[in-house]
């Protein structure tokens, strides 16, 4: 698909950070982003090359505005939802839950 | 049933890996050194031929063998087997006169995705 993750070759996006010591994760969560698509994908209901078209599908100005492990996230969340293993309603609900617990 | 990933398995599983490697029982279309042309295809599908690759004049650098032929299987299309190519390109040909001369780009690439040059 002619979408937004195919930027090879396009001028604008400014330099290559170069980290010395480069940590695997930045932030904790990326850690459990990361566990959480590999035990998810462990079910079996999708493959490699279908959890890379996921995140193909995610609108061109999120994607260009998120991390690395953010387009994991969302994948992982269409792919749970497309299989019919959580319902968005699930994610809904459970993100308002957290975001209750963290507000006290 | 579904499968479950144990806490246990972990190491192993992810040291084991998912190999696309399939059984080399397909013939090859392409030999290192032949001249390729990538196709023009625009797919709403999953593709790994590059948009800055399509139409572009190559030459097969080497044949890893037999893969899954990931545009395929992206789609559930099953593992359509078949060989997989570094195809190198000149960044003159991918990206005209303002590239280095001997600039080049080598892309995985399956026969799929290729002509004859």
């Amino acid at each position: 698909m002619n979408g937004i993750h195919d930027m090879g070759g396009m001028h604008g996006l400014g330099p290559i950070e170069r980290e010395e010591n480069e940590p695997v994760f930045h932030h904790a969560w990326e850690r459990r982003a990361f566990a959480l698509n590999m035990a998810a994908g462990f079910l079996g209901e999708w493959n490699i090359d279908m959890s890379r078209y996921a995140r193909e599908q995610m609108p061109a100005a999120e994607y260009l505005a998120t991390s690395y492990y953010e387009h994991w996230l969302w994948s992982l969340e269409r792919l749970l939802v497309d299989k019919g293993l959580l319902t968005q309603a699930e994610i809904d609900a459970r993100l308002a839950e957290l975001r209750k617990r963290a507000v006290k | 049933m579904r499968r479950a990933l144990r806490a246990a398995d972990v190491g192993t599983v992810l040291l084991k890996g998912g190999p696309a490697r399939l059984p080399d029982d397909v013939p090859p279309r392409f030999k290192p050194g032949d001249l390729v042309v990538a196709r023009n295809i625009n797919p709403t599908g999953h593709t790994r031929l590059p948009r800055y690759a399509r139409g572009r004049r190559g030459v097969v650098d080497r044949d890893h063998g037999v893969f899954v032929f990931a545009d395929a299987s992206a789609m559930g299309r099953g593992k359509k087997p078949q060989h997989l190519y570094s195809v190198r390109f000149g960044a003159r040909e991918l990206w005209g006169p303002q590239a280095a001369a001997r600039d080049v780009v080598y892309i995985d690439l399956w026969d799929d995705h290729l002509d004859p040059g």
